[in-house]
């Protein structure tokens, strides 16, 4: 296969078929639209690509900087087609709220504007919201920007109405899918294969899966924000029901460990929705049917986001020489010294001193002559065994001496004769009077 | 049925809200509207936000807030704990003074009048300084009247954020962080007569990253203080920290739910006229934001607190906490609403009973719901014995003032029976911004008097406001 342009391989995705050892419906075909195989990674490829191309000639000549308001995926096929042709790319959104996604849109040069927060003391009186100055910045011709306005954008819908969902037709030889099952975020996916799929069967029952509200699925709305929606169309769908990121999960694991696709959490929680949707239909089935879901982009740009909700799934190997694996003996055995006791002892044998605090905190003032180990790289260091010498006394210090008689304890139990702490801290030294330097 | 959102309502305030015996007499005694603080629970919020700044071993001192209430009971109890009073006016500087709060304990903030500055100056309080010009007038003041040396905080503002761009809302308040060199040059100049301190900033926002990054920015310009030769010592992270209004997500979530399908005209109205709290139906579509408080807030007080030190630094990869720790800075606050939640009710008199509104003596000043945007039910006390028929039912409440606007609530709030004359409504939780924040006498309608309790053994003792101190009533615990 060759190509001229890497937009050519946006679309054309393959239909997969789920085991049915898997999701064990018994008179159900169930299918996966693989939209994770756009070049750009998703379904959003297809939207982004629709809605910009046939504009970005006379935005390059006027050197418009091309804006959506989209925390996720949208944003990131803009950026890289946008980068393409030599425009600038700019994120408005809420909150990034999935880091992995933030650090890409910044790797791929895109500035992200985050909006603030609500306003502690309320003036109900006050309709400036920040959103709305926003869409009205953005939006005004002759602006400098070219707004696709992915929720409101009719070429959203057309994208799918066009590519998405023929090709479900197509590939399932020419017949619609008896029943489809999508997120809902902008609407545009649903709503275009929807309504590509009913020109040809007028009778597909349509679910549309939206997250519970105070729960959080990247990339899809809740049931009260769909009706901020421009596209959004309850005609569109048959039931709209509400898929929980837990079940988001459940989905995503079935279909990553059990049928090689790598989804992510709106993959899962269609794969999730569906299944728990057509378990009641196939009950009740004596011919066979075909359901389609999306499954909308891939698990790696979760990991934070699994992290967060199922640290069990990363399960990380016990520690050799962790402070946390201390005990209250070992703990209670580390020995300290006082600032009277320190400053003596620095004197006399010239320990290693080394200060625990971040970097930026022992710039501004340390303690004259000590080395700065900031504690989680300290921690790293010990699990390969003492950094340096036993003959060597050690003393250690954070800011209040608590940290410090950890490591003390930790360094005895490896086998370091004479390591201490220093009691009561970099402040108990400070209010001591004693000296403190700066380089 | 009006959908509900019942008041998260705990510990002593319960207690007392269950006394309806007590609630009857004190407003049969000193009328309709009346406030209740509870003071001793000001002292149990203290202790909540102390401990989470020990656990990240923090020294600094918790400000009370005043603006939030007018109380005289309340800041003489929080002259037991340990903590601090942020005073905001010339008035509340004298009321804390003579509360029983040293200068040690007292720090004004806000616009300051001459006089405000003066007082604060000469009693020896510690000046959070809004601007570089604020801070050369106290200089000024100080060398000409010989004053001692000021302790000064700078507010300052316009935070920058790293990787992605954090708007946010523009402030009249604070000295701009991308141009310190006039800070730095009215320090120098008045050495001696201004002790700096350290940094502070107070946001208006409930955004969690705004608040990092205006954290960090002032870890930034301590920074620069020491490369200056100053020594600050502490940060001043000010307020905002919240309070969750509401027992239940669930009523939440399914009350805004409901609001959105009045607006789009799905359901039958919820609220007075239709109002959509900031939400309009434009041709089917919603448009508009919900312009009212977040009641229910799964993160508030302490707890987010707690979250601003464990987020991250985004420059230094670190906990904020451990870094203002690591740099041996102490870190203030100044907690209005949140060191309120729990400290007391506004109790009202239902007057009138007639086609589903229900008319109480008070109004929208004296309860003032409405212009906080705080979303929550009132609760029922009544006078006699239920009637055999008696069911929930969904009213309205306006207020005594010949206003069409003068509704206590534009929600339309469910009782579990209905009111009548002589019963009262109470509402719970008020004590932060919702209670004498703005109440005057229009008309010349009472204003509301304030009544402190507190707990005797099983009993519930009370007495004006004005006439409280920690020691009334309790001779014998000495
Ligand atoms: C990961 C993910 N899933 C699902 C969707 C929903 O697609 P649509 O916007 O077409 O409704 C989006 C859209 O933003 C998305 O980013
Ligand atoms: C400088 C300052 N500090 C503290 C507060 C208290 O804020 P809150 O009651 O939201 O905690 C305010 C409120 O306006 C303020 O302006």
């Amino acid at each position: 296969m060759r190509y001229d342009s890497v937009t050519d391989i946006i679309g054309d995705t393959p239909l997969v078929r789920i085991d049915e050892a898997v999701h064990g419906l018994r008179h159900i075909d169930l299918y996966a639209k693989m939209e994770l195989y756009n070049p750009f990674g998703s379904v959003k490829d297809r939207a982004a690509w629709n809605m910009v191309r046939h504009r970005l000639a006379d935005a390059a000549d006027r050197g418009d900087t091309v804006v959506e308001l989209s925390s996720g995926n949208t944003a990131k096929a803009l950026a890289v087609i946008a980068g393409m042709h030599g425009l600038a790319f700019r994120s408005v959104t809420n909150r990034m709220r999935i880091p992995e996604v933030k650090d890409l849109l910044l790797l791929l040069g895109a500035q992200i504007d985050e909006l603030p927060g609500r306003s502690e003391c309320l003036d109900p009186a006050d309709t400036d919201d920040p959103l709305t100055r926003m869409y009205h910045t953005v939006s005004a011709a002759g602006g400098g920007y070219l707004h696709t306005d992915q929720y409101f954008n009719d070429l959203n819908v057309q994208a799918h109405l066009r590519g998405t969902g023929p090709e479900i037709i197509a590939d399932l030889g020419g017949r619609a899918p008896d029943y489809f099952i999508a997120c809902v975020g902008t609407a545009g996916s649903s709503t275009g294969v929807a309504r590509a799929l009913r020109r040809h069967d007028p009778n597909v029952t349509v679910v549309g899966l939206v997250a519970g509200k105070s729960d959080f699925i990247p990339g899809i709305r809740d049931i009260d924000e769909v009706h901020e929606v421009g596209l959004f169309d309850p005609q569109v769908y048959d039931t709209i029901e509400a898929v929980s990121s837990d079940e988001a999960i459940d989905g995503l694991l079935t279909l990553v460990r059990r049928c090689g696709t790598l989804a992510g959490p709106t993959g899962g929680g269609a794969y999730q929705g569906a299944v728990r949707y057509l378990r009641g239909v196939d009950a009740e089935l004596t011919e066979r049917r075909t359901a389609v879901f999306i499954v909308c982009d891939r698990v790696e740009s979760y990991l934070s986001y699994l992290r967060e909700r199922r640290p069990e799934l990363f399960r990380q190997p016990a520690r050799a020489h962790s402070v946390r694996t201390l005990t209250g003996d070992e703990l209670a055995a580390a020995r300290t010294v006082d600032v009277a006791g320190a400053r003596e002892w620095i004197e006399q044998e010239q320990p290693l001193i080394v200060d625990l605090r971040s970097p930026f905190a022992y710039r501004a003032l340390h303690l004259d002559g000590s080395v700065n180990i900031v504690d989680d790289l300290f921690e790293e260091m010990l699990r390969g065994g003492l950094p340096f010498s036993r003959r060597r006394p050690v003393l250690l210090v954070c800011p209040v001496g608590e940290k410090s008689a950890r490591y003390a304890a930790l360094l005895t139990r490896m086998g370091h004769p004479d390591a201490r702490s220093l009691s009561g801290g970099v402040i108990a030294w400070r209010d001591a009077g004693a000296e403190l330097v700066r380089d | 049925m009006a959908p509900s959102l019942q008041p998260r309502v705990d510990g002593d305030l319960r207690s007392i809200l269950d006394s309806h015996d007590t609630l009857h007499r004190m407003v049969d005694t000193l009328g309709s509207p009346l406030n209740l603080v509870l003071p001793d629970r000001l002292a149990g919020n203290v202790r909540d936000f102390e401990t989470t700044l020990r656990a990240y071993d923090l020294g600094g001192t918790v400000y009370f807030a005043h603006k939030a209430n007018r109380s005289s009971a309340l800041v003489r109890a929080l002259a037991t704990t340990g903590a601090g009073i942020d005073v905001a006016s010339l008035g509340e500087l004298q009321h804390a003074l003579g509360a029983g709060l040293g200068p040690a304990r007292i720090m004004a903030t806000g616009p300051k009048s001459r006089e405000f500055l003066w007082l604060a100056a000469r009693t020896g309080v510690t000046v959070g300084a809004d601007s570089v010009p604020e801070l050369a007038e106290l200089a000024g003041m100080v060398a000409a009247h010989g004053l001692p040396r000021v302790r000064v905080m700078a507010r300052l503002s316009g935070f920058a954020s790293t990787g992605t761009t954090v708007l946010s809302r523009a402030s009249r308040f604070g000295v701009p962080v991308s141009d310190l060199d006039p800070l730095w040059a009215v320090l120098d100049e008045h050495r001696d007569q201004l002790d700096f301190h350290g940094a502070a900033y107070h946001l208006d926002t409930n955004g969690l990253p705004e608040k990092a990054a205006a954290l960090e920015g002032c870890l930034e310009a301590m920074a620069e203080a020491q490369r200056r030769g100053l020594s600050p010592r502490a940060i001043d992270v000010g307020g905002g920290f919240g309070v969750n209004y509401l027992a239940d997500s669930r009523e939440w979530e399914a009350w805004t739910t409901e609001l959105t399908g009045a607006v789009l005209g799905q359901r039958p109205p919820i609220t007075w006229d239709g109002h959509g709290y900031g939400l309009r139906n434009e041709g089917g579509r919603l448009r508009g934001v919900l312009a009212v408080y977040p009641a229910y807030r799964a993160v508030a007080g302490p707890a987010y607190l707690d979250r601003l030190l464990a987020t991250a630094s985004t420059a230094h990869r670190r906990p904020l906490g451990s870094l203002v720790l690591d740099n041996l800075y102490d870190l203030h606050l100044e907690p209005g609403r949140a060191l309120l939640d729990q400290c007391g009710a506004v109790l009202t008199r239902v007057e009138e009973v007639r086609d589903g509104l229900v008319r109480v003596a008070a109004n929208s000043n004296d309860v003032a719901l409405e212009a906080h945007g705080v979303l929550m039910d009132p609760i029922l006390v009544p006078r006699g014995e239920p009637r055999p028929d008696d069911g929930p039912v969904g009213v309205h409440l306006a207020g005594n003032l010949c206003l069409e606007a003068d509704l206590i609530t534009r929600r339309r709030v469910p009782l579990p029976r209905p009111p009548r004359a002589g019963d009262l409504l109470v509402f719970a939780n008020t004590a932060g911004y919702l209670m004498d924040f703005s109440a005057g006498s229009a008309l010349m309608q009472p204003t509301a008097r304030t009544v402190a309790a507190w707990r005797h053994g099983g009993d519930w003792r009370w007495c004006l406001d004005e006439r409280y101190w920690p020691v009334t009533g309790r001779e014998e615990t000495g």
